[in-house]
């Protein structure tokens, strides 16, 4: 609708190149749109376990700033995270309730193992502890360290982007 | 010497007392079983000896130590008015292993409430039943567990490490697709919880206030609290198995890992527990380096629990998370300049430090103190200490008298909190403490407020110390023991001296033997007092490793404080007790 010019809203004729709010195009597909929201909103799960955790919280902090990389957003309840870091240790106590928050989660989903011990059991090699939790849930990432620093995070997060970013629509399976 | 426990208690029990054993410095009371009872309460009421602070209770499987009969239960005992340590070793003659019956000995929880959590972790490790404990079930293993893990007959377990991985082998082909079914199960309530009348919700193990895998049932009556019963576990990584599976200097790292903001303090408890053992004399510039950078780390400690007390509090102050946050990133940044690392530090070895400090060092600390003090704190205290919302929140709120506290074991700045000036680092001073000068900051309140304020007096006591180190410490000089030894010697000698070749393949192959014995070394960590038990069989490993950690005993009083007040409050309760789930579930 063209609104009528007074003399309270004088017409404004924009110069060419400058944004006019005329709406514009790009070309893509929408599966290549869908993987760029999706990649630049992921909402972690808060929720820590060990020593990997405090450098998680570090990773938030303003020093490090995971709002650079659009994951700042950390809720509380699996049932609004589309991300869950596994930031420690899982003991064969807290496996099933790892496993029961991934279930939890909505789809799509991603899982990131941070740590040694998250990954491969680390130097834990015991009867406490789960050598690595892929064997409960899928890991979609994986980062070395002990603990890791939190660059080390946001690199595990840009390769996550990467990966959610070619996910596109598709419908993620187990 | 003349020891007035043992002389009272030779006196007055003649048959219980089995033997009395003295080692470093530290008394072993052997005592015959079944009068472990009355022994314990002469001891803690006799106005002589008031050992009114048990500090820990463990097992021992002296199967290989060839002792019989095989287990034993061991106290810590502290009298805090007398300053006096004491251990009972108590042999429980009993059914063997193997025909499923436990052996049991008399619970002290009568005498020590704070037993109560100890004696249920022996119980559930060492598997040893306590006659008259009120609710002895499993605390850190699921409940369906079979099997005692610390007993020397139950394998140290894990997996078989795979160096090479060849993706076209069939071994491998498992890995990766072995998702496991994950059942769920509902906390063990105990019998006197009334799930008809109250409401039971069920906090944790996932929970934004609860600092980690805590697990709280809690039993309501309209909105206040009736009983909170803590599940714990969630974290259970076995590291008294694992040092017992590896030899003394292998476990320095392993500590770094139990209370994760603390690692250099739990470093020099574990350390100087060693060099006990040894008899090892580290030099008087390592000892300063030391008490510095244990210093900066209780700062460190206390940075982070404000932050996160003041966040689950009241989300609002979500910036002073981001100020102690950036203040400890100050600190972590020197301790990288240390050792290389931020958190995980393993820079204390035993007899000294592993390498020398760096050149910068001093002046990276002095600007670090010049912005934060008192500037740093000035500005956290100017933003809550007269907060009405802070106040409202924490003032009487999570009340502990100083005998509760006691009789429930609790130390550091929860026990300060509760009016008592009782501070490790002036009762039995260590690494050269009484050569600093400092307070010991207290608060009558004994409220979640009371604590608030002794942890930023501390924090300042803190910076105190390390500005008088910093006076007396000299770049240059020896960082570590030359006792050969212990330490491996520096890299030019090994190719000079064959005796320095020598001890360097024994240290690398073996590694040092201490002599037989047994000691049980106290430290004050930022959140109280941190133990460390070893028993030596004369090995490169240790036979039994014990650790006493603050937030396990401390979290017990959790219930006490909480009865009768708001749902609302749990969260600034389990705050101010300042856990660290690393070391409560070990």
């Amino acid at each position: 609708m063209e609104l009528e010019p007074t003399a309270a809203m004088p017409k404004i004729t924009p110069a060419p190149h400058e944004k006019d709010g005329a709406p514009g195009f790009v070309m893509t597909n929408l599966s290549e749109l869908v993987g760029w929201g999706r990649k630049y909103s992921l909402h972690p799960l808060l929720f820590g376990l060990a020593c990997c955790a405090i450098e998680q919280i570090t990773a938030g902090m303003s020093r490090f700033d995971i709002a650079r990389f659009g994951a700042e957003v950390f809720r509380a309840s699996p049932r609004q995270a589309d991300l869950i870091i596994i930031s420690g240790r899982v003991s064969n106590k807290m496996a099933p309730v790892i496993k029961r928050l991934h279930e939890q989660m909505l789809e799509p989903k991603w899982v990131i193992a941070m740590g040694d011990c998250a990954s491969c059991g680390g130097p834990f090699n015991n009867y406490a502890i789960i050598q690595g939790v892929d064997k409960i849930i899928p890991v979609d990432v994986y980062v070395p360290g002990c603990p890791p620093r939190p660059e080390a995070l946001f690199y595990a997060l840009t390769r996550l982007q990467d990966k959610v970013q070619k996910f596109g629509l598709g419908v993620r399976q187990g | 010497m003349t020891n007035i426990t043992t002389e009272k208690l030779k006196t007055r029990f003649p048959d219980a007392v089995l033997g009395v054993e003295s080692f470093k410095g530290e008394t072993t009371v052997t005592l015959k079983a079944d009068s472990l009872l009355e022994t314990a309460r002469f001891l803690r009421d006799d106005p002589d000896l008031q050992y009114n602070l048990l500090l820990d209770v463990y097992g021992m499987d002296r199967h290989r130590l060839g002792l019989s009969p095989r287990f034993a239960a061991q106290y810590e005992l502290f009298s805090i008015p007398k300053n006096r340590r004491i251990r009972l070793n108590v042999p429980i003659a009993g059914p063997q292993a193997g025909n499923g019956a436990l052996p049991k000995i008399d619970s002290v929880t009568g005498v020590w409430p704070t037993a109560n959590w100890l004696e249920r972790e022996t119980y559930d490790l060492m598997g040893i039943e306590f006659a008259g404990h009120p609710w002895l079930h499993r605390i850190m293993m699921p409940r369906n567990w079979v099997g005692h893990p610390l007993r020397k007959d139950y394998p140290l377990g894990g997996e078989p490490v795979n160096f090479s991985f060849d993706k076209d082998n069939p071994r491998f082909a498992h890995l990766g697709k072995q998702i496991m079914a994950g059942p769920s199960f509902h906390s063990e309530l105990a019998e006197e919880m009334d799930e008809e009348g109250h409401l039971i919700i069920n906090m944790g193990p996932q929970h934004p206030a609860t600092h980690g895998v805590l697990r709280l049932a809690v039993e309501l009556d309209g909105e206040r609290v009736v009983k909170i019963q803590p599940e714990l576990g969630y974290l259970h990584s076995g590291f008294e198995k694992i040092g017992e599976n590896r030899r003394y200097e292998q476990f320095i790292p392993y500590c770094d890992r139990l209370d994760y903001l603390a690692p250099m303090s739990n470093n020099l408890g574990y350390v100087m527990t060693v060099e006990r053992l040894l008899d090892v004399d580290v030099p008087q510039q390592a000892q300063y380096a030391r008490i510095l950078l244990v210093e900066l780390q209780r700062i460190a400690s206390h940075l982070v629990w404000l932050g996160t007390h003041a966040m689950d509090v009241s989300g609002t102050i979500h910036a002073l998370l981001m100020y102690a946050f950036n203040w400890r990133e100050k600190i972590l940044d020197i301790f990288e300049m240390v050792c290389g690392a931020r958190m995980t530090t393993s820079y204390f070895c035993v007899g000294g430090l592993r390498w020398p400090l760096p050149g910068a060092f001093q002046d990276a600390v002095r600007h670090f103190l010049t912005g934060f003090y008192p500037d740093g704190i000035n500005e956290f205290e100017g933003m809550i200490t007269n907060n009405p919302i802070w106040k409202s929140r924490l003032q009487e709120v999570g009340y502990l008298s100083a005998e509760q506290a006691i009789a429930l074991g609790v130390t550091g700045p929860m026990l300060r909190g509760s009016g008592l000036a009782f501070d490790l680092r002036k009762a039995q001073p260590y690494s050269g403490y009484d050569r600093f000068d400092f307070d010991v900051p207290t608060s009558d309140r004994g409220d979640s407020y009371g604590r608030y304020l002794v942890r930023m007096e501390e924090m300042r006591q803190s910076v105190r110390i390390v500005e008088q180190v910093l006076n007396k410490l000299k770049p240059g000089g020896p960082h570590k023991t030359s006792d050969r030894k212990v330490v491996l010697p520096p890299r030019e000698e090994i190719s000079t001296s064959m005796e320095a070749l020598i001890h360097h393949f024994k240290l690398v192959t073996e590694g040092f033997k201490p002599p037989k014995g047994q000691v049980y070394g106290l430290i004050e960590n930022p959140k109280g007092i941190l133990g460390f038990g070893v028993v030596s069989d004369g090995s490169a490993v240790p036979h039994r490793l014990r650790m006493r950690w603050p937030s396990f005993v401390n979290l017990q009083a959790t219930d006490t404080m909480a009865r009768g007040g708001l749902l609302s409050d749990i969260v600034t309760i389990i705050g101010s007790i300042d856990i660290v789930l690393g070391e409560v579930d070990r």
